[in-house]
């Protein structure tokens, strides 16, 4: 049984139009299953975990990143694959970078279901499936005791699991959310008049730990975390379905 | 960037890159291509093939498959394979490498040693 997820957001009259379109869309392709409505007293793990009691067959965030990194934190590790109806204008990266660009390709992709068994990231004691990210004032990085990186300019250190679009990196990296392998991208100002453009550094890493008193580290646009933190790769820790035009 | 054309190989991608803006101290390993824009000091170590920028400035001695300067390296430099060193490129210290090309205006004060010179030497003499 297909059961899908209604973010909290969703309980809103102006999305009823939409989710009518997508409750037509998703019969007419045999997909139909349970709906679960999100509401401020109902908790994501707790549904998840009932569901997969009851013999769920896919988990469908049906939402924006937020939702999506919660269902991934009470997925990892399980063989029941994780699907994805983007809905909103923005925070929908995660869909984005899998190939998932609007909620109505997602019924398409839903009913392709070609699957990936991707890694995820693990800050702390919470999973990511995009990147975490935080500034590089005051920020320390911990890679292993051989060496260390230093940045005068401003900007931002990300970790990616999977590219997100948002960020440009160079071609000549393939980031791979398969490869068992995270990717450090240190994101500076250039110097003088480039100050426009931004330099980016990037080191394929397994383990790090961040550390700033002053900031969060954000994961997956959208869940924050204290630091320090530190952060591995949990490889091939969650099937996905996705889409022809995914980013790796 | 410097120049984009690779005679060392196939270097269309990289596992690690080190941006202008960003110094890495300590020893750095790596298994696959870098390329450094930045900054390095102490020992630079690759399976892989390494693309030095004209900017870029390194204080260590470098090991890799391949590799191809064009900015400062002060330290020894060896390479299994070939090793491209453009005009804009100042090294202090000695070379090893299986083959070489040097561009004008590179600047070089050092040593150079090429394993397949020592072994055409030997071969004539044996065969006397």
């Amino acid at each position: 049984m297909n059961v899908f997820i209604y973010d909290s957001f969703l309980n809103q009259k102006k999305y009823d139009r939409l989710l009518a379109r997508l409750e037509t869309r998703i019969t007419d392709l045999g997909l139909n299953g349970k709906i679960s409505r999100l509401s401020l007293i109902r908790n994501v793990a707790e549904t998840v975990e009932s569901e997969l009691k009851r013999g769920a067959k896919t988990i469908v965030a049906v939402g924006n990143n937020q939702l999506v990194n919660q269902i991934v934190n009470s997925l990892a590790g399980q063989l029941v694959p994780l699907g994805i109806i983007p809905v909103g204008q923005t925070n929908n990266d995660l869909a984005n970078g899998l190939g998932i660009a609007s909620a109505e390709d997602a019924c398409d992709i839903l009913s392709a279901r070609l699957l990936a068994r991707l890694d995820l990231g693990l800050a702390g004691q919470t999973y990511f499936l995009g990147q975490a990210a935080i500034g590089n004032q005051g920020t320390v990085i911990d890679m292993n005791k051989d060496y260390t990186i230093e940045t005068k300019n401003q900007g931002m250190i990300y970790v990616f699991n999977l590219a997100n679009a948002a960020v440009k990196l160079p071609t000549k990296v393939k980031l791979r959310p398969d490869d068992g392998l995270l990717e450090l991208v240190v994101s500076a100002q250039a110097s003088g008049f480039l100050k426009q453009r931004l330099d980016n550094s990037i080191f394929k890493i397994t383990k790090i730990t961040i550390a700033n008193p002053k900031a969060q580290l954000l994961l997956d646009g959208s869940i924050a975390l204290d630091t320090p933190a530190e952060i591995t790769v949990a490889p091939k820790c969650l099937n996905v379905i996705v889409g022809k035009n995914r980013n790796f | 960037m410097f120049n984009k054309q690779s005679q060392g190989g196939e270097l269309n991608e990289f596992e690690t890159i080190i941006g202008p803006s960003v110094k890495v101290k300590g020893d750095f390993n790596c298994q696959g291509n870098i390329i450094v824009e930045g900054e390095v000091q102490g020992n630079l170590k690759t399976n892989g093939n390494l693309e030095v920028g004209n900017k870029a400035k390194i204080t260590a001695n470098v090991e890799a498959k391949e590799a191809k300067i064009g900015g400062e390296v002060a330290g020894n430099v060896k390479i299994k394979g070939f090793l491209d060193i453009t005009g804009t490129a100042k090294i202090f210290g000695d070379l090893e490498a299986a083959s070489l090309s040097i561009e004008r205006g590179a600047i070089f004060n050092g040593k150079c040693a090429m394993a397949g010179g020592v072994e055409e030497t030997k071969k004539p003499a044996k065969d006397k």
